[in-house]
């Protein structure tokens, strides 16, 4: 029995979450166990997926390296729900689990990644393991790659994403 | 959830769910989730709040003397440094 039963699909409200359960199934990252268990709190499963769907499909920041990030992230907060979800978008992009698995080793030295590529993972790397290297320098050469815009995207995403995986994690939310 | 997530176990949501419904309890736990994941993000963009303890609105200089780079009991010094940055500015000394 699962910690918290996700809503069947068949008692969400239509007038809420069809589109929403319509855009999971496209994009895959969440899936529709996402809408499930936060419709139990049905204000916070809107605002929720939408916040997550749009800070992962919607954006200037290109949505591959925001999908590598996101994994990578899974590797920190230990969750396997959102760690083994994989975008849909990403993967007719041309995402490939190798390259998948080489943001989440030592890309630091991996030249397939660009310099922002490295930066950017670099950045979700340090939010969570050594915040205090996250200074005025990292972001100062973070400008060197990318427009203010484009690191408060980052930085949302990160953030947003980093904090429903370690919730789901409690879940134990494995596919 | 953020020191210690291997505790919230199944043992603990089952006590979890004596005192709260499973809504509020999926609205306790994303909610911290997000929280988590923001704090640690605008801790390292350096922003301090815009308004005082009082709801004086001051700039970010000021936030930061009255605040301090900690997240700390607003009666342990902030409400104090806000009343002194007010008077200052009234009597002009910091002009």
């Amino acid at each position: 029995m699962a910690i918290i039963e996700p809503v069947p699909l068949g008692e969400l409200d239509k007038d809420k979450f069809q589109t929403r359960l319509e855009l999971a199934q496209q994009l895959m990252v969440p899936d529709a166990l996402f809408i499930q268990i936060m419709a139990h709190a049905p204000g916070y499963g809107e605002a929720l997926f939408d916040a997550m769907y749009q800070s992962h499909a919607i954006g200037n920041v290109d949505h591959s390296l925001k999908e590598i990030i996101r994994i990578r992230l899974s590797t920190i907060s230990k969750d396997s729900y959102f760690g083994t979800l994989r975008s849909k978008k990403a993967i007719d992009l041309g995402l490939t689990e190798a390259r998948i698995e080489a943001g989440c080793g030592n890309f630091e030295i991996d030249k397939q990644f660009s310099n922002a590529e490295k930066w950017a993972l670099t950045y979700a790397q340090l939010m969570y393991t050594e915040p205090t290297k996250v200074n005025t320098a990292f972001y100062n050469l973070g400008k060197t790659f990318y427009s203010e815009p484009e690191i408060m995207e980052l930085g949302a995403f990160i953030a947003f994403h980093y904090g429903m995986q370690i919730f789901m994690r409690t879940l134990k939310m494995a596919l | 959830m953020d020191t210690d997530p291997d505790k919230i176990d199944k043992a603990f949501y089952t006590q979890l769910k004596q005192h709260y419904s499973t809504e509020e309890i999926v609205e306790l736990g994303a909610f911290i989730g997000f929280n988590i994941g923001y704090h640690t993000w605008f801790g390292t963009l350096g922003f301090y709040p815009m308004f005082t303890p009082d709801g004086r609105l001051v700039d970010q200089e000021e936030s930061a003397r009255i605040y301090g780079d900690k997240p700390i009991s607003h009666t342990k010094g902030a409400i104090q440094r806000a009343k002194e940055g007010k008077q200052n500015k009234t009597d002009g000394s910091l002009e």
